[in-house]
């Protein structure tokens, strides 16, 4: 009882220290900026908390985290309407809203996926926030019980959303396994973790680090997009009159209340990525996206998305946005970063004197819920201003192409050179670019590409940190014996939910 | 792209046979199992039945197909082109003259626009980028190679 008081208490306090002046007019810096950093390709939230830092030196901790998680919190909204607009991933966890958000702005529906994806967003965010607040006392057992064994049965699972992510059909299966294993394959360019021998690096120091994940999705879904606007000839929006792209934003805003299980699924997926760490919102959203997909219930409902169906823009949407608050769990309660985002923000604790542990759910525990109120705050007002703005947004879609492609293509160059600052990224952002094209017109799917890209290396890693630490034994500990039960089931999902689909109409099964 | 992957597969697995086991073995693994699978996949593209129907469509997007082949195919290597050349553009002049140089020749020879819209897109991309990039975030952007060559010239 006293416990939860103590918990009311931090919670209003924490209320109270963002609503002051100076935190509430830093938070609304921050969010100027987040608006900014997300809406630009390239640009990551981590760096931008890199680049804010010197301004904190003279912060008060009450000033300086809504400054800097004002930012944080919200680019993911902002890079999720680049997405839908332009094609082009506004962060690197905003790539699996193109799939179906910029599909929709090519048949006129901007309004309505800005509109679904902003209040996905949201609520993904609230959820986000209120798991932090809620879960950080009981949460503790959960992360520290996740060794490097429990981690790789994780990337294993999510490598099994390939299956749901792939083409339809057993051809299609097979040409997502195959995109899956190419995207494996690119992630292991680099110098190997475990011998220092440099793979697939043709003697260019660039490719020491490997391939950045910038320049790569960038070129992977850009590039074609750019391509096909040239082709038509025409505006994003096609022949749609201007003005009248704004109307659907109320569809999608009801489309998220619609579809709110699904998106409350999304963002719980979301979550719990979000909280362990080395995943991030680049797996997230492409769980999420899967999770979308598998709610279709019949076989074109199901061949729909991939161009433009709505649930496609809610999942990832509220995934991408919910992780951020989960993602700060591990920070702020174990001073264990999950992403480079975090790590930078770490560092900002250390600034201002402050140790992340324990003692943030303790003698800083008001300090830890304004962080609470401050993702919420900045994502209620960032959404407000975009839904306010957003007919103007819809409307960049209408502009002529020979206006827009180059433009575009310059933000594609310099959000892809901005990721290493060499002209490797742009060598990189062309050679994907040429490859996404051909899985294009192939039909080859790109997402399972970014997924085995994303989790290659870091299956390499944890299987040998694994091995390493466990020998074999690591095989038979009763976490992985459940994980890996849940995974397959996963990759079988598709496969038992098409079977039972034909049962129920009396197909025979054709090979 | 099957006969691309096949011999991606191959030259991973062929080079990988040099390193040591741990270095090799992810490499090996994938690189096998997609080296058949792209096989089979050429084979079936060869030889099988044409399955690529609405059943087969991935989940993306797919290239427009109201315009006229001909007309596609043109305007695709142009962009291939325009693409190639801002590249080329950044690499001999370096961002800051190539951001406003490649804006307007796109503009005024690929869009056929007006001078007007030309001039005043070119000035407003290179706002964007120099206030935004130079001089707001302090971005270090390469110089071109022409420009280097010059001052090697000038400096002697």
């Amino acid at each position: 009882m006293e416990t939860m008081k103590t918990m009311v208490d931090a919670c209003i306090g924490g209320l109270l220290i963002n609503l002051q002046l100076w935190p509430f007019i830093y938070m609304l810096i921050g969010c100027a900026i987040g608006f900014w950093v997300g809406i630009l390709p390239g640009i990551g939230g981590g760096t931008t908390l890199a680049l804010m830092m010197p301004f904190i030196y003279k912060m008060t901790p009450q000033e300086a985290f809504p400054f800097l998680l004002g930012m944080h919190s919200v680019v993911q909204t902002t890079g999720d309407i680049t997405s839908v607009l332009f094609g082009i991933p506004g962060e690197a966890t905003t790539v699996a809203t193109i799939v179906d958000g910029f599909p929709m702005a090519k048949k006129g529906e901007a309004g309505r996926a800005l509109g679904a994806v902003l209040m996905s967003s949201l609520i993904g965010a609230l959820f986000g926030a209120a798991f932090l607040a809620f879960t950080i006392p009981i949460v503790r057992p959960l992360v520290l019980a996740f060794g490097s064994p429990e981690m790789f049965m994780l990337i294993l699972l999510g490598l099994t959303c390939i299956s749901t992510l792939s083409g339809h059909g057993k051809r299609g299966l097979l040409l997502g396994l195959m995109s899956g294993g190419f995207g494996f394959l690119c992630s292991l360019v680099g110098q190997d973790r475990q011998a220092g021998v440099l793979r697939f690096t043709f003697g260019q120091l660039y490719l020491w680090n490997g391939l950045s994940i910038i320049p790569v999705v960038i070129g992977l879904f850009a590039i074609p997009e750019i391509i096909d606007l040239a082709v038509r000839g025409t505006g994003i929006a096609g022949n749609v009159p201007f003005g009248k792209l704004g109307k659907g934003v109320k569809d999608g805003i009801k489309d998220t209340f619609r579809h709110f299980w699904l998106t409350i699924r999304c963002s719980l997926i979301g979550s719990l990525i979000g909280i362990l760490p080395g995943l991030g919102g680049g797996v997230a959203q492409w769980v999420s996206y899967a999770h979308a997909t598998q709610s279709a219930k019949t076989e074109e409902e199901r061949a729909g998305f991939g161009k433009g169906d709505i649930r496609g823009v809610l999942g990832p949407g509220a995934a991408n946005n919910s992780k951020e608050g989960a993602g700060l769990i591990p920070t702020v309660a174990f001073g264990i970063p999950g992403s480079s985002g975090m790590a930078v923000l770490m560092g900002a604790f250390f600034l201002l004197g402050i140790v992340p542990g324990p003692d943030m759910l303790t003698k800083h525990l008001t300090l830890t819920y304004s962080m609470v109120w401050t993702i919420v705050l900045a994502n209620i007002i960032i959404v407000a201003v975009c839904l306010l703005f957003i007919n103007h947004l819809a409307n960049l879609t209408t502009i002529r192409g020979s206006l827009i492609n180059p433009v575009v293509l310059l933000l594609c160059f310099i959000g892809a050179y901005t990721s290493n600052n060499d002209i490797g990224d742009l060598i990189v952002l062309m050679i994907f670019g040429g490859v996404g094209y051909f899985m294009v017109r192939f039909r080859w799917p790109r997402p399972p590409f970014i997924l085995g890209f994303i989790l290659g290396k870091l299956a390499e890693t944890y299987l040998y940190s694994s091995t390493t630490r466990y020998g074999a034994a690591w095989l038979i500990r009763p976490k992985v014996i459940i994980l890996f039960c849940i995974a397959a089931a996963f990759a079988l999902y598709p496969f038992i939910q098409k079977r039972f689909r034909k049962a129920d109409l009396g197909e025979p099964d054709k090979i | 792209m099957n006969l691309f992957m096949v011999v991606i597969a191959v030259g991973v697995v062929l080079t990988a046979l040099k390193w040591p086991f741990k270095t090799a073995l992810f490499p090996m693994v994938i690189g096998i199992t997609v080296f058949f699978m792209s096989f089979a996949e050429l084979l079936l593209s060869l030889f099988g039945r044409e399955e690529r129907g609405k059943k087969q469509s991935a989940i993306d997007f797919k290239l427009s197909e109201d315009v006229d082949k001909a007309v596609a195919l043109r305007r695709t290597l142009l962009t291939f082109g325009w693409i190639i050349g801002f590249f080329l553009f950044i690499l001999f002049f370096g961002f800051s003259i190539a951001v406003p140089l490649f804006v307007f020749l796109y503009i005024k020879l690929y869009g056929k626009e007006k001078w007007v819209i030309s001039v005043t897109m070119a000035v407003m991309s290179w706002f964007f980028f120099y206030g935004l990039f130079v001089w707001l975030l302090d971005t270090p952007f390469e110089e071109g190679l022409v420009l280097k060559v010059l001052k090697a010239i000038v400096i002697g």
